[in-house]
């Protein structure tokens, strides 16, 4: 018989390293001769989009295009430490350190535009598209190059960072404020359970992701589709088979990962809710588009077939044996389906 | 040994190889294509993917001494650098890239998708990348993508 069943899960997650743990990222930014930004971050892009986010914070920091800015990242050799692409921490993080080391540079820059133009002051200067001029009086107005001249040999480089603040919960009785800040996520899932053989299909899905300020609203989609699709596998089919310390299912024919043919077309929500610590208010959602992906298939499963499934994945042969087991109890209570 | 006349991405080649060597091993050490990706090597990620004679195929599961007198593309011969092919560009313009180590056999069974049908419908694409894993894209914009293709090969969408 084929059962149908909807299920929600809801979650929160606290992004970054959080427990006091020192939570830093550092950069280092440049003005080249050629009058060019130039960003040195340790951040690594894995596919999540980091390089993207941190171009964008850049450019809109310094109110330019993002082809006026270089970004040098992942040569650790050259590059400050900006911590890991982990506890989804990059854009909230390194994109603060980013954003906070290119105010820096703006200041710096529109000091020596004051020299340049022989001002009595910094105020009413605008930093735009590569460029620095009086907003009263654009005449009065000096190019990054420019500067980048006047400079000569003695380039303008600014050291950066930003640190998290984490709070260290207290030992004796467990309560503090371990992380800052939460992200938000919704999930509602329809299966069809098919009671004969086990087998699950995912009907339709919707999720909904809190990101404080989406930076990347494309990017965000498709972190939110991969997430989902992470979630799927974890909870149906992916299985280590770990027996006596070895991993048995060490290859892709044996460790099933999701197909185009298992997914659906995911309906999704960006929420905004600017998060004020965060780089114009953007959280990181890297972790916790996955988070609540497997509970919701679960009680969708359980809304279906009215049986618990507390053991992943839920495979075919898991939620058959789980079906019978539960029909035998259902027997001695003398109840009838 | 064994000589081998080939045709990759429009260009002939005559070439002496192992009895024991895989086509992706030709492709890849041999003629430096890299865009070709070695993934499971037991023919179920599909990030080797090349087309060989028209058809869709996982370079690790083949031998080289198999394809003599065959033509094969491989990403490099869609199109590289600034010069991109429409596929190419309807995967960048919908953002159907993450990390991109399935994307040189995914844009290729897109090719295979819409040489044969340039209408497909989205089951019919999910049906045709279903060889091709990915584990970050979770597929939606990859389907997203061959659509948009498929809208710029039969022109009713222009792209630049």
């Amino acid at each position: 018989m084929i059962k149908r069943g909807k299920g929600i899960a809801i979650s929160y997650y606290g992004t970054g390293y959080g427990n006091g743990y020192p939570d830093v990222s550092n950069t280092k930014i440049k003005l080249n001769k050629e009058g060019k930004v130039e960003i040195f971050v340790g951040g690594t892009e894995v596919g999540q989009g980091a390089k993207t986010v941190f171009l964008q914070i850049a450019a809109e920091t310094l109110n330019t295009s993002i082809d006026d800015i270089i970004l040098f990242s992942e040569d650790t050799s050259i590059m400050p430490d900006a911590g890991t692409a982990a506890a989804s921490r990059q854009t909230y993080n390194t994109g603060n350190a980013i954003k906070k080391a290119c105010e820096e540079l703006s200041i710096k820059l529109k000091l020596i535009a004051k020299e340049i133009l022989n001002l009595n002051t910094t105020e009413g200067l605008i930093v735009s598209n590569s460029s620095i001029y009086l907003s009263f009086y654009e005449e009065k107005k000096v190019s990054f190059l420019d500067i980048a001249k006047y400079l000569g040999e003695n380039l303008l480089i600014i050291e950066s960072n930003f640190i998290a603040q984490t709070v260290e919960m207290d030992l004796e009785t467990g309560q503090g404020a371990p992380y800052w800040p939460y992200t938000f996520s919704a999930c509602e899932v329809e299966v069809e359970v098919n009671t004969l053989t086990g087998v699950v299909n995912i009907l339709s899905a919707k999720f909904a992701q809190d990101t404080g300020k989406a930076v990347n609203p494309n990017m965000i989609e498709g972190q939110m589709d991969g997430g989902f699709c992470m979630g799927l596998g974890f909870s149906l089919f992916e299985d280590l088979n770990i027996i006596n310390g070895r991993i048995k299912n060490d290859k892709l024919s044996k460790y099933l990962i999701p197909t185009s043919m298992d997914t659906v077309d995911i309906e999704k929500i960006i929420i905004e809710d600017p998060e004020f610590t965060g780089p114009y208010g953007a959280k990181g959602i890297g972790e916790p588009v996955t988070i609540p992906v497997a509970p919701a298939i679960l009680n969708a499963i359980y809304d279906a077939i009215n049986v618990r499934i507390t053991d992943l994945p839920a495979t075919p042969d898991k939620i058959v044996m789980a079906i019978k087991k539960d029909s035998k109890a259902e027997d001695k209570n003398g109840k009838i389906d | 040994m064994i000589n081998l006349n080939i045709n990759v991405n429009n260009k002939d080649f005559e070439i002496s190889i192992e009895e024991d060597k895989r086509l992706i091993d030709l492709l890849r050490d041999d003629l430096k294509l890299t865009g070709v990706k070695e993934g499971c090597s037991e023919g179920e990620c599909g990030a080797c993917s090349v087309i060989l004679d028209g058809k869709l195929v996982n370079s690790c599961l083949i031998m080289a001494f198999q394809i003599n007198n065959s033509k094969i593309l491989t990403i490099e011969g869609l199109g590289q650098g600034d010069d991109l092919n429409y596929i190419q560009k309807a995967f960048i313009e919908v953002g159907a890239v993450q990390c991109g180590y399935c994307t040189p056999g995914m844009i290729l069974a897109a090719k295979a998708i819409l040489d044969a049908n340039q209408n497909p419908s989205r089951d019919e694409i999910r049906e045709g990348i279903s060889g091709n894993l990915c584990r970050c894209t979770g597929y939606e914009k990859i389907v997203d993508a061959v659509e948009l293709a498929g809208r710029y090969l039969n022109g009713s969408e222009i792209y630049r």
